[in-house]
């Protein structure tokens, strides 16, 4: 049952000739939100191009949402795409755009117009339908693509650099309409270098590297996971120095460091669950103020930093 | 982790019927190759022979004219079968075909491969058949229309004039009107939209074209020259068409080729297009 919710890739690998896409990955991926993140080449849009059935993996097996990928004529019917690039035939508007791509998807005249207006009014694109796409700003033509995606309703949703150049107004806009077809049940794979963003929205990431997942899941449970790098908790109370002197004594904890207006602390601790604990303890027993507590690095940023590196500068 | 209502049900209402969907290309690209006024001029331009060629066929039979001219009918219609249709017709028609493929051709796929197009159509029911069929239904179509369809209704109008005896006398000019039109234009179209794919810019497939048609036939003409042969025609498609047609409606050659030869030559440059286009069409390059 849960295969035809879900989109299933079971020890897929795709190479290009001697080039490697990305190699034996096996993931479960559920109704939601899902960021792809990883360096360049990393094999994100290979993944989505699979996912997308453009490509047929050289090994392993795919199913969407229990539809195989040599079954093009189901498969792109559940699957919406939006790809990295500018991808816009010459010369139509907006409107065209989307109406055109609606009659290829063999919906009938009445049917794809107003599926259009419907596209075009969900991304706040209607009063720029009958524009030429090629006069469209960037954040225009992100949205244009974003509704090319949609219109034809898909239960799938495969979005390939989504947020790229649009301004902070339209990208809360966008990020809200992928929260609200997330809530309704559909699945939403999204690709992106904004880390941040990815980690306000995603539900669960998947971190690749090399053609290789480095880690899937919820973050929080991600990072829970990554032993060599203890997690660093931030903490702002009254009396900084009475808990790290007794934080300190704590096998687990590795690192304490004052805040320089000694207002707070941050600790390093191997295991979270004992440390909150035993700051629990502390606190009651030398009866201390907490105003915060925060992780400082339960995070994409973190976690990419972690398993792959440094990110790029726009990866912040 | 956030909880699913699954309220969201996909689109899964009436769709249109698979087999024509292709002509949504079609029906998209047709406004913008009229949208050219040197187009639309061109497209006069092509139906002028087939109009000199309805008067040819017509005045025989008007009395005056005859009156007048004090000439034989039958020869008159000899003359005009001759000189102006079939052969002539399809010789001239083919030639503005060549132009008219120059003219629309490049501009079909060369857009979309370099606008990253492709990933757009080919990710929806929507396969890289039904798109090259799209895009060669636009040339098919318009080649159509200064081809077979008007030579089709001059045959159809001269076996009006002259009657039963000769329509069926003559059901092998319609034959080949029919046939060597349509081998033209695959021929011409395939090729067109490979050379479209391959160049990735139309001004350089039109150039692609230009020098596959031209240069093929100045560079065929001087493999005869140095060695004494006819087989650098293979490389002049105008002649292979023009052997075929002479195989359809049964005509003599003025030079001596094999008829099976000139078929092999068409349908190796359709073969290779095909491949081309099969290469070519894809949603992804693969860059190796």
């Amino acid at each position: 049952m849960s295969d035809e919710r879900d989109i299933v890739l079971d020890n897929v690998s795709k190479f290009y000739g001697d080039v490697l896409g990305i190699n034996r990955v096996t993931l479960s991926i559920p109704p939601g939100i899902t960021s792809l993140v990883g360096p360049n080449g990393s094999g994100k849009t290979t993944l989505m191009n699979l996912l997308t059935g453009l490509l047929q993996p050289t090994h392993g097996s795919l199913r969407v949402l229990g539809i195989s990928p040599d079954r093009p004529e189901r498969l792109f019917r559940k699957v919406g795409y939006c790809t990295q690039y500018d991808a816009f035939p010459a010369g139509l508007n907006g409107y065209q755009f989307i109406y055109s791509f609606l009659r290829i998807h063999a919906l009938d005249h009445a049917t794809a117009r107003q599926k259009t207006l419907d596209a075009l009014e969900r991304v706040g694109m209607l009063d720029a339908a009958d524009r030429r796409v090629a006069a469209y700003s960037k954040g225009m033509r992100q949205r244009v693509k974003l509704a090319q995606a949609i219109a034809h309703e898909p239960q799938v949703l495969v979005l390939d650099e989504p947020l790229n150049g649009l301004d902070p107004m339209a990208r809360a806009e966008v990020i809200e309409l992928f929260e609200r077809l997330a809530e309704s049940g559909l699945h939403v794979i999204i690709s992106s270098h904004i880390l941040h963003e990815v980690d306000l929205i995603s539900d669960r990431v998947i971190l690749l590297n090399e053609g290789y997942v480095v880690a899937e899941g919820d973050i929080r449970q991600v990072r829970s996971e990554i032993q060599s790098h203890p997690l660093q908790i931030l903490i702002r109370c009254d009396k900084p120095a009475a808990l790290a002197a007794r934080i300190i004594s704590q096998d687990h904890v590795v690192e304490v460091r004052m805040h320089e207006d000694r207002q707070g602390l941050l600790v390093s601790s191997r295991d979270a669950e004992r440390f909150y604990r035993a700051m629990n303890e502390v606190v009651l027993d030398e009866d201390i103020r907490v105003e915060a507590v925060t992780p400082a690095d339960e995070d994409v940023y973190a976690v990419y930093q972690y398993l792959i590196g440094t990110p790029r500068r726009e990866a912040s | 982790m956030a909880v699913y209502e699954r309220r969201y049900r996909g689109y899964d209402g009436p769709l249109t019927p698979e087999r024509t969907r292709f002509l949504v290309l079609t029906r998209y690209a047709m406004p913008r190759v009229f949208a050219s006024k040197m187009f639309i001029v061109f497209l006069v331009l092509c139906a002028v022979y087939p109009a000199v060629c309805a008067f040819g066929l017509y005045l025989p039979h008007n009395l005056n004219f005859l009156k007048v001219i004090q000439i034989d009918p039958a020869d008159w219609i000899r003359a005009v079968e001759e000189f102006l249709f079939p052969a002539r017709f399809m010789s001239i028609q083919g030639n503005l075909a060549f132009l008219l493929v120059l003219f629309v051709g490049p501009s079909l796929v060369a857009p979309d491969l370099r606008n990253n197009g492709l990933p757009l159509y080919l990710a929806r029911p929507f396969g890289r058949t039904d798109y090259v069929l799209g895009k060669l239904s636009v040339l098919a179509i318009l080649l159509s229309a200064i081809t077979w369809i008007p030579g089709l209704l001059l045959w159809a109008f001269q076996a009006y004039l002259m009657g039963w005896q000769w329509l069926t006398d003559n059901l092998r000019m319609a034959f080949g009107i029919f046939v060597a039109s349509w081998v033209w234009i695959l021929v011409l179209s395939i090729l067109a939209l490979a050379l479209s794919a391959l160049a990735r810019w139309k001004w350089l497939a039109g150039l692609g074209l230009l020098a596959v048609y031209l240069f093929g036939g100045v560079f065929g003409g001087l493999i005869n020259l140095l060695f004494d042969t006819e087989w650098g025609r293979l490389l002049n498609m105008g002649d292979m068409i023009h052997v075929v047609r002479a195989g359809l409606f049964g005509e003599e050659l003025f030079f001596d080729f094999p008829l099976w030869a000139a078929w092999m030559s068409l349908l190796a440059v359709g073969g290779a297009s095909v491949a081309l286009l099969a290469r070519k069409i894809r949603a992804y390059e693969v860059v190796r």
